[in-house]
């Protein structure tokens, strides 16, 4: 039906290069070892100015979307619009001074912040941007996101335990509780996904769903996985209503709350560069990821859709997905400790397993929407 | 019904050993007095069984400035500006406080003027408050946005009190003998419009924050105040008008021009977070009504019924004069000998103090975030605790 | 249809203390089914963000003013408190009489009157109106209490300095005696009977006493300014 347009952009791919980032370094060791070397020092900058470039702009958004969702303005002072302002932060932020409390386990308080942002880094490198930019593509993609995600919670742990105060402590507990209850949640709902398109590998996902998105083709479990994974991620990258680990009004900062300067903004920065991977991860998994938006039968309306390149296509909805994330944070209150248990146990669970049971059926009967070419 | 407070040193013993290897140690955490919920500095000692709040003190007096001492120093038009500093909230009520047992114990008699700008000020006034015990409330839960919304209107109170009085925050505007200035001519046409801003406002913060599941199940069943212990330990205003006691002394010795106007008192049925939540802004409401109702009827005279410089006399005895703020009964003994220009002795009873210990008795048991969403719907204003 | 009906409250009659008070019983949350909670609660959760949804797409809702950019459009009400003046009339004589009503009114001792013997009239007239900028809390009582309706609240509210002693201001423009004397006067006397007075001219710590180790603060071009020209009506400029 609309093959034109995306076999158009996956052929233009195939003609220049589809393959992966790792693939090319490992390609490159055949002829020399210094061009793999690199090939990897290429991606590990690249991606590391992407991820600082990126944090800045998510916070930047964040701080201009909050502002207009409160009547205020939000920064203006720094650059036209304030656009300069988290540079300005992460200068003040860098030139603080890097408090460690007196009795904390020094090794690991430094080490905290750099677990936290690495596990949200290794996540960045299996995420396909557009058929032409992907770092790596495992097949097992999507249990891999699972596991690395959940590491990041060590970070946290880590240095809410180390800090040696009691509301960091508490912070620390909260999160991991937190975390391990709505991981389930959300693994489930990918786990719907991983159904029908038949394979763990994140392109192999984004390719199946040339034909519809998950979230619209899945028969109606697509919606309610989406809804889901939404909830529960935003559980788990500690975002209102369910930030409690930080529950600022009530542990004051929560796991963060010793912390300052560098590595303060090392977790500030994870958080939004996890907000940034649950965007991807939910625009991959149930919007098509780089795939662009079609509606049967409407050719024209298709290759006007198919001329926005895939990346945009991609950002697009990432930022679609973290926009309401921060809609979430700037209209609810949080939750309790015991009430956002309640939420996962007694709501989420049980739906996200009749939801997959529904899935499994609709898999094995064949009969989903736009029943593949 | 009575509830043993603790003093410090009993408090501060280490804490029990735990029992078995399975169970678990409790501990103390100091909440304040730097601490984003004691809303300026109030110092709670909490002991804490994981998530479990077991025992809350609070320890009170990081913000005392003597202010009942400097009254015994000052005249008693001076007083005034003191009781702006207070419950800075209800300035206006505090300054109507002094004036009111000033003026008793002077026997001043005020003109009917008078009484109606100070009830629709106080009025006004206590709608300010409470926006912004709403707007910190839904900070306290965590949503940011109330906090905003809530300040919003707290300002555009707040600028028709700048208008008439020049001043939004401590006002020293109701003086003994009458107020400081005359209104405004815009200043009817300009609170009917606020009024009809303010009511569509109100419902919106039932969109925001009242219709929210989260914020039902915040505070829905947690603290529940029985009104015994309530009474037995002086609670007033909406801390026990939640838990179903019509004390309001706008009602029940009706001063300024209150007895003018129909208004209802608000009440809860069972005493918990959300009736003391409800309350308010049900009060609210019904702040709005008393001030229309009032608006039209504002007759002619002077504004003040003593020249502003001329001292006060006030013969020698005890007097004390109560009223309604928006935080509960504020009332003021003064001792005077009948000589000086101000008087020998002045004790302030103020709501927040009591209002305070309550949380002693009704957080146990509850988990961290529920201490936080009692003390939150307690509104209390730390500088009058202290004073 | 929400968890609570925000309409309902419940009108009754109670008595307490022998007084009937009407009383509006506030509404509580109702019981649910599980999937009546689950669905009520999304119900509620869309349209608190629809709400703020509508403000994020309605910029023209923007309460922010933007200080300082806006200093030339900022509006004072007629009444706005702030710094305090000594009221010039059209001659440039001040009205103030050294009755000293405002020094006893001032709750907080900010007000240091200072009168000397006139050189010209003979009689006790101003020589120094010292106003603590740093301990005043803009209650008006000063304004209020003057007979002779001599100080007013200025709108000029931007106080910052590095040094607090710079907040101890001289209000008086020149020692001498108030415009209702003056008009008393021939030119010549006039001139006699004034002698300038800067800003900060005052003794200047702590109401006229000096403080040992301060010594006093003297800025570049404010002395021969404040004797050349009258400092600025608008209150002092540091």
């Amino acid at each position: 039906m609309h093959e034109s347009v995306v076999t158009t952009w996956m052929m233009t791919a195939g003609a220049w290069q589809a393959k992966t980032w790792a693939e090319l370094a490992s390609d490159a060791l055949s002829q020399n070892i210094w061009l793999t070397v690199a090939y990897i020092a290429g991606g590990l900058i690249g991606s590391m100015t992407a991820v600082t470039i990126l944090g800045l702009a998510l916070i930047y958004a964040e701080r201009k979307i909050a502002g207009h969702f409160q009547c205020r303005l939000g920064p203006m002072r720094v650059g036209p619009h304030g656009i300069f302002q988290t540079l300005a932060d992460v200068v003040k932020l860098l030139m603080k001074e890097d408090i460690i409390p007196d009795r904390a386990d020094k090794a690991m308080h430094l080490l905290a912040p750099f677990l936290a942002m690495g596990a949200t880094m290794l996540v960045i490198a299996v995420i396909p941007y557009s058929p032409l930019l992907q770092l790596v593509d495992l097949n097992i993609g999507v249990l891999y996101v699972t596991a690395i995600s959940g590491f990041g919670v060590m970070g946290i742990l880590l240095g809410g335990w180390s800090s040696n105060n009691k509301w960091s402590l508490l912070g620390a507990m909260r999160s991991g509780a937190q975390i391990i209850s709505y991981e389930v949640s959300a693994t489930l709902a990918l786990m719907v996904v991983v159904l029908f398109a038949g394979t763990l590998s994140l392109r192999g996902i984004v390719e199946s769903q040339m034909d519809g998105w998950w979230i619209w083709r899945a028969h109606g479990v697509g919606i309610v996985a989406f809804i889901i994974y939404l909830i529960a991620s935003t559980a788990e990258i500690n975002r209102t209503p369910f930030d409690i680990p930080e529950g600022e009004s009530e542990l004051t900062g929560g796991f963060h709350t010793e912390y300052s300067g560098m590595r303060f903004s090392f977790f500030f920065l994870a958080e939004f560069l996890n907000m940034f991977v649950v965007g991807a991860m939910a625009a991959t998994l149930f919007l098509g990821g780089w795939m662009p938006f079609h509606l049967g039968g409407w050719e024209g309306f298709n290759n006007v859709m198919g001329l926005i390149p895939p990346i945009v296509w991609f950002y697009g909805k990432v930022f679609f997905i973290i926009f309401v994330i921060m809609w979430f944070r700037w209209t609810f209150p949080r939750l309790r400790v015991d009430q956002l248990m309640r939420l996962e146990w007694k709501v989420l669970l049980p739906i996200g397993f009749v939801n997959l049971l529904a899935a499994s059926v609709l898999v094995l009967t064949n009969l989903y929407f736009f029943p593949g070419n | 019904m009575a509830v043993k407070v603790k003093t410090l040193e009993e408090l501060l013993k280490p804490p029990a050993e735990a029992a078995s290897a399975l169970s678990t140690q409790e501990y103390y955490v100091n909440m304040g007095p730097q601490h984003p919920i004691s809303h300026g500095s109030l110092r709670f000692v909490v002991r804490l069984d994981g998530e479990t709040a077991k025992e809350v003190m609070p320890v009170p007096g990081y913000v005392h400035r003597g202010i009942e001492k400097m009254c015994e120093h000052l005249s008693y038009r001076q007083m005034v500006h003191l009781s702006d500093r207070m419950d800075y909230f209800s300035a206006l009520m505090g300054n109507w406080a002094v004036s009111k047992t000033v003026e008793h114990a002077a026997g001043i008699e005020l003109n009917d003027r008078i009484e109606i700008i100070r009830t629709i000020m106080a009025e006004l006034q206590r709608v300010q408050s409470h926006v912004l015990w709403w707007a910190v409330l839904g900070m306290d839960m965590g949503a940011a946005t109330a906090f905003l919304y809530g300040f919003r209107e707290r300002e555009i109170i707040g600028e028709i009190f700048e208008e008439t009085i020049g001043a939004r925050l401590t006002m020293n505007y109701i003086q003994p003998g009458g107020v400081m200035y005359d209104i405004q001519p815009g200043f009817v046409a300009k609170v009917k419009k606020l009024i009809s801003y303010l009511r569509p406002v109100i419902d919106e913060y039932d969109t925001l924050l009242s219709g929210n599941v989260i914020l039902q199940e915040r505070l829905r069943n947690v603290g529940v105040l029985d009104p015994k212990l309530a009474l037995s330990m002086g609670c007033t205003g909406p801390v026990l008008r939640a838990s179903g006691v019509p004390l309001d002394l706008r009602k029940v010795q009706p001063y300024g021009a209150y007895a003018k106007a129909d208004f209802n008192v608000a009440v809860g049925s069972k005493g918990d977070s959300w009736d003391r939540y409800y309350v308010r802004v049900q009060e609210m409401r019904e702040s709005l009504r008393i001030v229309e109702q009032l608006l039209d009827g504002i007759p002619e005279g002077p504004h003040m019924v003593m020249k502003p410089a001329v001292r006060i006399k006030v013969p020698e005895g005890m007097f004390y004069g109560q009223l309604e703020t928006s935080r509960g009964i504020l009332g003021l003994t003064l001792v005077s000998d009948g000589k000086g220009a101000g008087p020998i002795r002045a004790h302030f009873r103020s709501p927040n103090y009591n209002n305070l210990w309550v949380i002693s008795a009704l957080a146990p048991g509850w988990r961290v975030a529920d201490t936080i969403a009692i003390l939150s719907s307690l509104d209390l204003v730390i500088p009058e605790i202290d004073r | 249809m929400g968890a609570v009906d925000f309409s309902k409250v419940r009108l009754e009659q109670r008595t307490l203390a022998g007084v009937k008070i009407p009383v509006a019983v506030v509404p509580r949350i109702k019981k649910q089914s599980y999937l009546e909670k689950i669905l009520i609660a999304l119900k509620g959760l869309m349209k608190g963000m629809r709400l703020t949804f509508g403000y994020l797409i309605h910029p023209s809702r923007i309460v922010t003013q933007q200080y300082p950019e806006n200093r030339a459009t900022l509006k004072f009400p007629e009444r706005y408190r702030a710094n305090l003046k000594l009221i010039y009339d059209e001659n440039g004589y001040h009205l103030c009489g050294g009755c000293k009503m405002c020094e006893k009114a001032c709750p907080n001792a900010s007000i240091k009157v200072l009168n000397r013997k006139g050189p010209v009239t003979g009689k006790l007239e101003l020589d120094r109106y010292i106003w603590r900028m740093d301990s005043c809390t803009f209650c008006n009582l000063c304004v209020m209490a003057c007979p002779s309706d001599a100080l007013q609240m200025t709108h000029q509210f931007e106080n910052a300095v590095y040094d607090r002693r710079l907040l101890i201001y001289n209000l008086n423009r020149y020692a001498g005696p108030p415009a209702e004397a003056m008009a008393k006067l021939d030119e010549e006397a006039r001139k006699q009977a004034m002698e300038p007075r800067d800003v900060y001219g005052g003794p200047v710590p702590l109401n006229g006493e000096p403080l040992p180790n301060i010594p006093p603060i003297v800025i570049a071009g404010e002395e021969k300014a404040a004797s050349e020209t009258p400092p600025s009506t608008e209150g002092p400029a540091a």
